[in-house]
């Protein structure tokens, strides 16, 4: 990758069958336990799914005959349940993708710009946000739909014992179904976004700041003419791992509308999760979740580049 | 806790005049009512697991339970298919292993990821790292299967296994172990040390926040674990607490009072969990997210 990471050999005679340190195969002995777990159960996998998505699998009589891109054709064919369904799962999923990404990184902006100067209770504000983050999905979901139960959830006494407006059928209609899921997710996953604004906000000098105000600028001009620009390497990176893990939405959507009304709010992930395991057409999901990984390859190339730039910055061994 | 959280922002505004203390009271005050809104399902879920069925729902609502009573914490524990204990067991003990097996595959990788020179070790270091781009749902189908294939359906095997070569500690752990000084291995090797007793004396000692983090991180995600254990242990005595705690959300659909004390279980102790180690979790994800 780099001209200082050139392999040096030693000059040192060594030999493959010497039993200590200066045995060349030390280093892929401790590669060794790592390799075969992440061989077996990550690069293993990838092949043999393609292998299933290619093949008629049939956990019941074992009979698999080869199938060709059959299912691949499917997705795109226009006449197949699974075409419509897949793509009008994926289109939910996008939907909820495009309306939380630019609420869980400004609304995270927003906190951490509010907490990152010393305060009465700081570390505590900052626990207190973070903290829906480390419930369970399921824990998550319970609550919100409990929160936005269709007759006594609290948001909708709330509305009713305190402003005399109707109840809204917030869990089974179709539009306000997406309220519920998309306050449960701001709400559950928000910290982590605040708490990587609040160590990049703590990262830039103060002098910036102090020159701006000799020129005069207010606190207006800073926000737009230093923060925003120092902090947008951050807010990159929190916006593709925040729009990467809003297409993986499951948990939320299955716990707290079970992606109904009428498959309304049902992602693409839930989709394929159902015609895997319940309709028990593994190879059509297999194909499905093929497809859906290339097109997530827009965005996680990306977030692999961000990564690589990372690595280059950040100095290497030897 | 709150103690020592509160003395580090003491300092500060003790030295701040009047004045400044006023200029903070509205950004005080909208940090409490949003602090207020973030509690607010949290402490609807306990005050409703406290009230009677008839309460739970009653209007004008109870802010506070009018008669509190133990019975749904009592009928959800006793629950017919409501195993909570086993439930709690399981995943206690499988974040813990899991937890532990990852660490160690994590350390002996990164370590000569990191400080090691041998053939094929960027090749190798991109190889691990370009396995982020596969989302987990190509893979869940064909491990899936893999999991029938070695009779691990509803095994400790299916929900320990699979996870443990997560390649974001390799790659957290080889950054935080490049930045170790050499000088410090080079003294510990003049010592006659091998890779092994480095590892044990020098590098480990040093990188107790990245491992603490780390281990912070590996047992929450396996804790909190939905999707693969949903579909691998599904026998009622071999679910964790999450996948657990919904198929009650199936059987007291609308006793929310019963709903909520199987929450408030579920919830609790990961809530105190987290008040002891919030520091070492939020340090390190300020850790893996800091980008220069």
């Amino acid at each position: 990758m780099s001209p200082a990471v050139n392999v040096k050999r030693s000059r040192t005679r060594t030999s493959w069958l010497m039993l200590n340190e200066s045995n060349p195969l030390v280093p892929y002995l401790f590669l060794l336990p790592h390799a075969i777990f992440f061989l077996i159960f990550i690069v293993y996998p990838v092949g043999f799914g393609f292998y299933v998505s290619v093949h008629q699998w049939d956990l019941l009589s074992g009979q698999s005959p080869f199938v060709g891109l059959k299912y691949y054709v499917q997705i795109f064919d226009g006449s197949s349940p699974q075409n419509q369904f897949f793509w009008q799962t994926l289109l939910n999923t996008t939907f909820f993708t495009v309306l939380s990404v630019p609420l869980l990184v400004a609304t995270a902006l927003g906190l951490a710009l509010l907490l990152y100067r010393p305060i009465f209770g700081q570390a505590i504000f900052r626990a207190i946000f973070f903290m829906p983050g480390i419930l369970s999905v399921s824990v998550m979901g319970i609550l919100w739909r409990w929160m936005f139960d269709n007759q006594s959830g609290l948001v909708n006494v709330i509305r009713e014992q305190y402003f005399g407006q109707p109840i809204i059928q917030f869990l089974t209609t179709e539009g306000w179904a997406w309220v519920p899921i998309i306050i449960g997710t701001v709400w559950w996953t928000i910290g982590f976004n605040m708490t990587l604004y609040l160590a990049a906000l703590g990262g830039i000098s103060q002098s910036y700041y102090e020159a701006a105000q000799l020129d005069g600028a207010g606190p207006w001009g800073q926000f737009w003419h230093i923060t925003l620009p120092l902090l947008a390497p951050t807010t990159l990176f929190i916006a593709v791992t925040t729009v990467l893990a809003s297409f993986q939405l499951f948990g939320q959507t299955q716990v707290i509308t079970n992606g109904g009304p009428t498959r309304s709010t049902q992602s693409v992930i839930q989709y394929i999760t159902e015609e895997a395991f319940g309709n028990n057409q593994q190879s059509s999901a297999a194909a499905m979740a093929f497809v859906f990984g290339a097109l997530m390859l827009v965005f996680t190339a990306f977030q692999f580049r961000l990564l690589a730039k990372d690595l280059r910055s950040s100095g290497k061994a030897g | 806790m709150s103690l020592t959280l509160s003395q580090t922002s003491r300092p500060s505004s003790r030295r701040r005049k009047p004045p400044a203390w006023v200029a903070d009271a509205p950004r005080f005050l909208i940090l409490l009512v949003l602090a207020v809104c973030f509690l607010a399902p949290i402490y609807w879920m306990v005050s409703t697991s406290f009230k009677p069925e008839s309460d739970a729902i009653a209007t004008p609502i109870q802010w506070f339970p009018a008669h509190p009573t133990l019975e749904n914490y009592t009928e959800i524990i006793n629950s017919p298919d409501g195993k909570l204990l086993r439930w709690t067991l399981n995943s206690v003990l499988v974040a813990l292993a899991f937890t532990f097996v990852h660490l160690t595959l994590c350390v002996l990788t990164a370590f000569p990821l990191a400080r090691m020179k041998f053939r094929g070790r960027e090749l190798w270091f991109w190889a691990i790292l370009s396995s982020l781009m596969v989302p987990g749902i190509v893979t869940l189908i064909p491990s899936y299967i893999m999991m029938l294939q070695f009779n691990w359906i509803d095994t400790y095997h299916a929900l320990i296994w699979p996870g443990v070569a997560g390649v974001f500690g390799v790659f957290l752990l080889r950054q935080f172990f490049v930045g170790i000084p050499f000088e410090l291995e080079e003294a510990a090797r003049l010592d006659g040390a091998n890779s092994l007793q480095v590892i044990r004396f020098v590098i480990l000692p040093l990188s107790v926040p990245a491992l603490v983090s780390l281990g912070v991180f590996a047992f929450m995600g396996s804790w909190n674990n939905y999707v693969w254990p949903l579909y691998v242990a599904t026998a009622p005595e071999m679910q964790t607490l999450p996948v657990g705690v919904t198929s009650f959300s199936q059987r007291y659909v609308t006793e929310y009072g019963k709903l909520m004390a199987g929450t408030a279980i579920a919830a609790i102790p990961v809530l105190i969990a987290y008040l002891v180690a919030q520091r070492y979790l939020i340090s390190g994800i300020a850790l893996s997210g800091m980008k220069e």
